[in-house]
């Protein structure tokens, strides 16, 4: 029996340069970036100031405003996004076909947040006297929760917690669930909120640009010296073609092959040899069937990190060989920040315009190529290009490496 | 079916309030020994509960080089040290365990006591920095990332922050892997050490019980939280077959499903849907379930909620199918709670034991299922269902098969 082959039939973004999918395409496109002054939270006190943060937000555009104010912002965020999803899928959710639906969310850090205001109230009010409606926020799956009771979802619900790579592995995990016949159609979302918590956390341990040099998000360009935060959340609704045929949905774009594979290196460091990236990112394409030459854009995770970018970019040629100067690479993450959980979401649903509009967009920032990071980089303008299958890579400092091929449906 | 789309279980792995190893916690069970003691890891004097199933005689640096135990959370330790136990278990070397043909599934509910630390002190003292160590041990991934890391396992490496089922969904994907091809063997569980604040919110949940606690009685107050880890290493049937190991059982397959109804609370279809899942994915029927290891909590709204739900699936037999809880042994060790049951399930269908209730006293009319009161009791089972409910209405149910070639 041939296998299942899954589609995407909608989307949904809230980004720091674009809520909504035309937004967010535009954004890019012009190579308009979200990352401005951080107002979520005071910075005085600290060397950084900036991040991809949401401005403008409202939830109550997109939700119902019952219960709204008392969710946090990250659920907020990923509730939102789903709705545009949702509604960009014109899928209706029914008792008739939800049980056949489930929910897949990535997301890491999400839960800081509402174990500090726990641990506020207790801390003011004392333990035996805390608000009781706090408590179920602090399990890192509550904001996915909250998807499945707002949209009555009632297939599954689970929550991937992988950190920079959760949104891939999220993906396939929603993939597989369809290929075992376990649902028809998954909502599957990646979620991170700009949090102090976070950002005390990432400034602690150095990562930050701006703790030396420039605050700027540059990735492989040879100014690069650390991560900008970002915020957002990337939604995608997928479902087998049948499912996707028997509804007459518009269908974005065909989910390729997954490659994974775990750096088992050293604690919070990366492999000097990138392995697990190549090796992920040559499965992939394998899984595929497809050869590396029909990659037609590769969109990077690189986050402005020297040497993160400087192995993605050695993994890279060393896997594209001759075609790595050929292919074009660039990330997002210039114009949005690092969202972590929510990277790979974003760069899928980024990706997913150059399919229609035969674009790709400008890589921000890189002016001056890091010299160990010799690639194909696009210049300041969007660059016309017909793709028909580009590659999405994720990994980070835990070990974790995942990618996966997105194709043009035909 | 071939052997190849088979998954057993080969190695178990346990850090328990009533035992370390595999050995020792089946012996507690199977005498109905209870974990729950005064709390001593931690100052209890500001919570209305001060007891619970807390892992005693832990020393990490039993299993663990005492180097790395200090970038490790108590969480990942737990997890680790079950680990390091369910390969020996297993009989596997490092060496036929490392490369990308095994992988790491496992389940938490949010991270550990070293976030909460960290979190406290910010809060308390306002202070903006930290020291590196601690926050290592923060983030939730880094309790498989590290399991990877030990063993030099290169396959995929899954962390589900599912709430109290985590265990379940974690060795439900790990199944999935194997059934399919993509992995030879997977190192699946779920893992959490006591925090505070778990103590502060089931407390102000008004879902503690303040000395024991008492699935399906009457007079059951509520649950008691406890602690730990289980792990199973699950491999492909002609793998486990090629290198003569010692199965204990055969995962048949599990069902998903969510309430989608409220933050706390269990509701009837989707519990119900549930079972009915795993049944079907499964390809048994109704009447060849032998034994339910219940989520069984001891709170009077999921006992209840539990035991419809397990008449709606058991129907005329529903009084015949013993069903258990060992969280009246173990407390609700959380994240790790179905995987620890899961690991229950494995041995009582090897040894053809059923673990009991404890605490049981006064029958309740709502809850007048067969729950093995008090005594374990020697009957064969083939087919066991393994309950795991969670937070924002996460259910799953596992199940586990007697192996029978």
């Amino acid at each position: 029996m041939p296998e299942k082959r899954i589609v995407i039939t909608g989307v949904g973004v809230i980004a720091s340069n674009g809520i909504g999918k035309e937004e967010f395409w535009q954004s890019l496109r012009e190579g308009k970036t979200g990352i401005k002054k951080i107002t979520a939270f005071d910075t005085t006190q600290f060397k950084v100031h900036t991040a991809g943060e949401v401005k403008d937000f409202n939830p109550e555009i997109f939700l119902d405003s019952k219960g709204l104010k008392d969710l946090d912002r990250t659920t907020q965020i990923l509730c939102s996004g789903v709705s545009l999803a949702l509604k960009d899928s014109k899928l209706e959710i029914s008792e008739r076909n939800t049980r056949r639906i489930g929910v897949v969310t990535a997301t890491t850090l999400s839960l800081l947040y509402n174990f500090t205001e726990f641990i506020k109230d207790s801390e003011k009010n004392g333990p035996r006297f805390v608000n009781p409606s706090l408590f179920p926020g602090i399990t890192i799956n509550f904001p996915s929760s909250q998807v499945g009771i707002r949209f009555h979802i009632k297939g599954f619900n689970t929550t991937v917690s992988t950190g920079f790579t959760a949104s891939l592995d999220a993906l396939k995990y929603a993939v597989d669930f369809i290929k075992f016949n376990r649902a028809d159609i998954v909502i599957v979302a990646g979620v991170e909120a700009l949090l102090f918590q976070s950002f005390l956390g990432y400034y602690s341990l150095g990562f930050l640009a701006g703790l030396k040099g420039e605050e700027i998000s540059c990735p492989f360009d040879k100014r690069h010296n650390g991560i900008v935060m970002g915020e957002g959340a990337g939604v995608l609704v997928i479902e087998s073609e049948i499912s996707a045929g028997k509804r007459n949905a518009y269908i974005y774009g065909e989910v390729g092959g997954f490659g994974n594979y775990f750096d088992a290196y050293r604690a919070s460091k990366y492999d000097p040899r990138a392995q697990g990236l190549k090796n992920s990112m040559s499965r992939a394409v394998k899984a595929s069937r497809i050869k590396i030459k029909d990659i037609g854009y590769i969109s990077s995770a690189a986050n402005s990190v020297p040497l993160q970018d400087r192995l993605e970019a050695a993994a890279i040629r060393d896997v594209f060989g001759k075609y790595s100067s050929l292919i074009p690479v660039s990330s997002i993450k210039s114009m949005v920040g690092e969202t972590m959980s929510a990277a790979g979401m974003l760069q899928i649903i980024s990706s997913l315009q150059m399919l229609h509009k035969g674009f790709i967009p400008p890589a921000v920032n890189c002016l001056e190529p890091d010299k160990d990071c010799y690639l194909n980089l696009p210049g300041n303008k969007p660059m016309d290009k017909k793709i028909k299958n580009f590659l999405i890579n994720n990994y980070g400092p835990g070990g974790n490496n995942a990618s996966v091929v997105i194709k043009a449906y035909n | 079916m071939k052997d190849s789309g088979r998954v057993v279980v080969t190695g178990l792995g346990v850090v328990s309030s009533v035992g370390i190893g595999r050995e020792d916690f089946w012996d507690s069970i199977c005498r109905g020994k209870s974990g729950i003691s005064q709390i001593r890891s931690f100052d209890t004097s500001n919570l209305k509960c001060h007891r619970g199933g807390e892992v005693k005689n832990f020393k990490a640096g039993d299993f663990i080089d005492r180097r790395k135990v200090k970038y490790l959370g108590k969480t990942s330790q737990f997890a680790l040290s079950a680990s390091i136990l369910a390969f020996e278990d297993a009989g596997l070397k490092k060496k036929q365990i490392q490369g990308e043909n095994t992988g790491v599934f496992i389940g938490t509910t949010m991270g550990g006591k070293p976030m909460e630390d960290l979190l406290f002190t910010w809060v308390r003292e306002k202070q903006n920095t930290i020291d590196k160590i601690r926050l290592s041990q923060v983030l939730a991934n880094n309790i498989s990332n590290n399991i990877g890391i030990y063993f030099g396992i290169n396959g995929m490496n899954y962390l589900f922050p599912t709430a109290c089922a985590a265990g379940n969904y974690a060795i439900g994907y790990g199944y999935d892997m194997i059934r399919t091809g993509k992995l030879e063997r997977a190192v699946t569980g779920g893992a959490d050490a006591f925090f505070y604040i778990g103590f502060i919110g089931f407390q102000s949940l008004y879902a503690m019980a303040p000395q024991k606690c008492q699935p399906f009685d009457k007079n059951r107050k509520g649950m008691m939280l406890g602690e730990g880890a289980g792990i199973l290493i699950l491999e492909r049937l002609d793998v486990a077959k090629k290198r003569n190991a010692r199965i204990y059982a055969e995962i048949k397959g599990y069902g998903l499903s969510c309430d989608a109804y409220h933050p706390t609370a269990p509701e009837i279809f989707g519990v119900t849907k549930t079972m009915e899942n795993a049944l079907e994915y499964s390809g048994i029927s109704y009447k060849d379930i032998d034994y339910i290891s219940a989520h069984g909590t001891g709170t009077l709204i999921n006992d209840k909620i539990e035991c419809r739900a397990i008449k709606n699936i058991l129907k005329e037999r529903y009084k015949k199918v013993p069903v258990s809880s060992l969280k009246s042994m173990l407390g609700h060790p959380m994240g790790a709670a179905s995987a620890l049951e899961a690991i229950a399930c494995c041995l009582t269908v090897k040894h053809g034991i059923i673990p009991p209730t404890i605490n049981y006293k006064t029958p309740d009319p709502e809850c007048d299922i067969d729950c093995v009161p008090n005594h374990p009791r020697r009957q064969p089972v083939k087919i066991a269902l393994n309950n795991g409910f969670g937070f924002g209405g996460n259910n799953s149910s596992l199940v586990i098969g007697r192996f029978d070639n």
